[in-house]
């Protein structure tokens, strides 16, 4: 495996910071169309760029995480890359189409960082309601989505009576109710509890072998086990990637927190 | 467009306003409640300058009268008097028409009998016609007219005439009708703009701040049909609040006493002149502009509270500048182009064309109200799909 493609945006200037533990795509794309793919993305807000030149192209059938601080970018990039924003440069592909794409969002299960889900509805009244927008009422479908969320006996509950980390669980249904090839969850474990957790990471798993590519935001490190691939987001750039074994390695420290530092070239600044 | 996404929306809102039992409330209880308050409360409105035509049926005698009333308050010219006479004496034909076009407020009639009654010491008897269309506006009308009279009679008329005796007649409708008779129509078109307005906006900003707009627009579903969705899921309310509103201005139930309660009475029993179907039609245009304008505030405002703060700047006026308190005629010179952008001004003056004047789809009034009415909704839908952000139509 070597090191030949590097993710950082090829037009910085030399003063730019290294990217010590850019350790690119290992080998060979397995299939001719990336799952997702960004050229040159940047992301202003006035002064602000919140995100600032990301390359970055996503196999199919993987799980990736994208890992940094509280705002580092994640969730502009995310929305960037499904479309709900306009990047003030550079361009974003799904499934080799250019985003924003109407048909193309049919093909994407979006989970906000918000639940996104109505308070006063039950759990079946949502559910179904995101279902009628992807145009894809099928109530068996909808039963053996909530049962994969284990929400199958609360179909008629209304949302104001549910727990939290039953809320993110309904949530996720919400976004994986039309099937979709191209997952993206923004901190989709965020205030949950470690079993519920371990359950979500489960059906990533089983969504990924499925065929799935998922793009999972968060800023706990020690989730990024779990993925195949990791992506260091700081300061809306990419500054690492790989899989958690190459970028302890690469980093020469077994803690990830750790290595995100190094990665960051600023021991002052704390990983969340 | 697709009919099923559409139709996710409209299930999705109805099902909400199904769990939330206290806006069903503010739909339906709210309006009965406040629209009866009004009609108890409301007293004259102040006077407008009033045009007056005179017809005179009692020969010589009547024309000194109306002669001394021309002389008294001025001719065409004189614009600084309170009561003007563009039309000096005319016949009685001109004159109902000239009231029913709005181009005279108040027309008095020197009857036949006008001076026969001074011989018994019963003083002069005099007609007062009004459109009987707006009930406040007419009564302080009337009431300069007759102060005119009176001083007009005392020197038109030798020796001591005393006081006139003075009737009022309507062109529409009874003189002694309520003042609510003639709001009624106003009220109706008021509580459904305001209300659906609130609760579009409010709903909406939900969306926007929940974060279920995101995701909204984060599947295929258009901006239109979004627009649409809620357009046809707040009208289902909107339609059963305006009829529960008509149902409750036209008519009337007596409620016995039972035990230590007394008898009381639910309804205004309104009567409305023409169809009760047109009057809602306009009350439904303009509904869906408000969920429009709803969908368009939202996007200035952060939390409900400043929901709330619009409606001192885009629901109050509108009332006041409607026509029903101040003729938009009367109005200072910039607010007239003002009033006459603002759609509770033609659901207003539509509805009060509708149920009080009995006019039907024919008239060229009626006609005008429901176009602006229709093209004002449309406005209001582009601005509502203008402000929806979004990278794909």
């Amino acid at each position: 495996m070597t090191d030949t493609t590097r993710t950082d945006p090829p037009a910085e200037p030399p003063t730019a910071r290294a990217v010590p533990g850019d350790v690119g795509p290992d080998g060979p794309a397995r299939q001719d169309v990336p799952a997702l793919e960004a050229r040159g993305l940047v992301k202003t807000f006035g002064p602000i760029r919140a995100v600032d030149g990301v390359d970055l192209s996503l196999e199919p059938g993987r799980i990736y995480g994208l890992l940094g601080p509280n705002g580092s970018g994640k969730t502009t990039l995310i929305r960037l890359l499904v479309g709900l924003a306009r990047p003030t440069s550079g361009e974003a592909t799904v499934l080799g189409r250019r985003v924003p794409s109407r048909e193309l969002l049919a093909r994407i299960g979006y989970m906000p960082q918000a639940d996104g889900i109505y308070p006063e509805l039950s759990v079946w009244e949502n559910i179904r309601f995101f279902a009628g927008l992807y145009g894809s009422f099928d109530r068996e479908r909808l039963l053996e989505t909530l049962r994969v969320v284990e929400l199958d006996g609360r179909a008629g509950t209304p949302v104001l009576q549910l727990s939290g980390g039953m809320r993110r669980r309904l949530s996720l249904a919400c976004a994986l109710v039309h099937r979709p090839p191209i997952v993206v969850l923004d901190e989709p474990t965020v205030g949950i509890d470690p079993a519920l957790r371990v359950q979500f990471w489960a059906h990533f798993r089983s969504l990924s072998a499925g065929g799935a590519t998922l793009l999972v935001s968060s800023h706990v490190m020690d989730e990024a086990d779990r993925c195949d691939e990791l992506l260091f987001i700081r300061a809306g750039r990419v500054i690492a990637r790989g899989s958690g074994a190459e970028v302890r390695r690469r980093a020469g420290t077994d803690n990830l927190e750790e290595a995100f530092l190094r990665f960051a070239g600023d021991g002052t600044e704390t990983a969340a | 467009m697709s009919v099923r996404r559409v139709t996710a929306l409209v299930r999705r809102i109805v099902a909400q306003f199904r769990r939330d039992r206290r806006t069903l409330a503010l739909i339906f209880v709210v309006p009965i409640v406040l629209s009866a308050l009004l009609g108890w409360v409301l007293r004259d409105q102040q006077a407008t300058p009033v045009r007056l035509g005179i017809v005179n049926d009692a020969g010589a005698a009547g024309a000194r009268i109306a002669q001394v009333v021309i002389a008294t308050r001025g001719g065409p010219a004189a614009d600084a008097a309170l009561v003007d006479v563009p039309a000096g004496t005319i016949t009685d034909a001109a004159a109902r028409s000239e009231l029913e076009d709005d181009r005279l407020d108040v027309v008095l009639v020197i009857p036949a009998d006008a001076v026969s009654g001074l011989a018994t010491g019963q003083g002069v008897h005099l007609v007062v016609m009004t459109q009987g269309a707006n009930a406040p506006t007419e009564g302080g009308e009337v009431g300069q007219v007759q102060q005119l009279l009176v001083s007009a009679i005392a020197s038109a008329v030798p020796g001591s005439p005393g006081a006139p005796r003075i009737e009022h007649a309507t062109v529409y409708g009874t003189a002694n009708a309520d003042p609510f008779d003639a709001l009624s129509p106003f009220f109706v078109g008021f509580f459904v703009y305001f209300l659906v307005f609130i609760l579009t906006g409010i709903s909406f900003l939900r969306e926007r701040v929940g974060g279920t707009l995101e995701r909204l627009l984060a599947t295929p579903v258009t901006k239109g049909e979004i627009v649409l969705g809620y357009t046809l899921g707040f009208g289902i309310f909107a339609t059963l609040q305006v009829i529960v509103l008509m149902a409750f201005t036209l008519m009337r139930v007596d409620v016995p006493a039972i035990g230590p309660f007394g008898a009381f009475t639910i309804g205004l029993a309104v009567p409305s002149a023409g169809s009760p179907l047109l009057a809602f039609l306009v009350a439904l245009l303009l509904a869906i502009g408000a969920v429009s304008l709803g969908i368009f505030i939202s996007t200035f405002a952060r939390t409900e509270f400043q929901i709330l703060q619009f409606i001192p700047i885009v629901i109050v006026p509108q009332g006041l500048l409607s026509g029903i308190f101040w003729r938009i005629e009367t109005l200072p010179g910039p607010l007239q182009p003002v009033a006459r952008a603002l759609p509770l001004t033609y659901a207003a003056d539509g509805l009060r064309e509708i149920m009080i004047q009995g006019r039907g789809l024919s008239a060229s009034g009626v006609q005008l109200d429901l176009a602006v009415l229709v093209v004002i909704a449309a406005l209001f839908v582009v601005l509502a799909a203008a402000t929806i952000r979004r990278e794909v139509a």
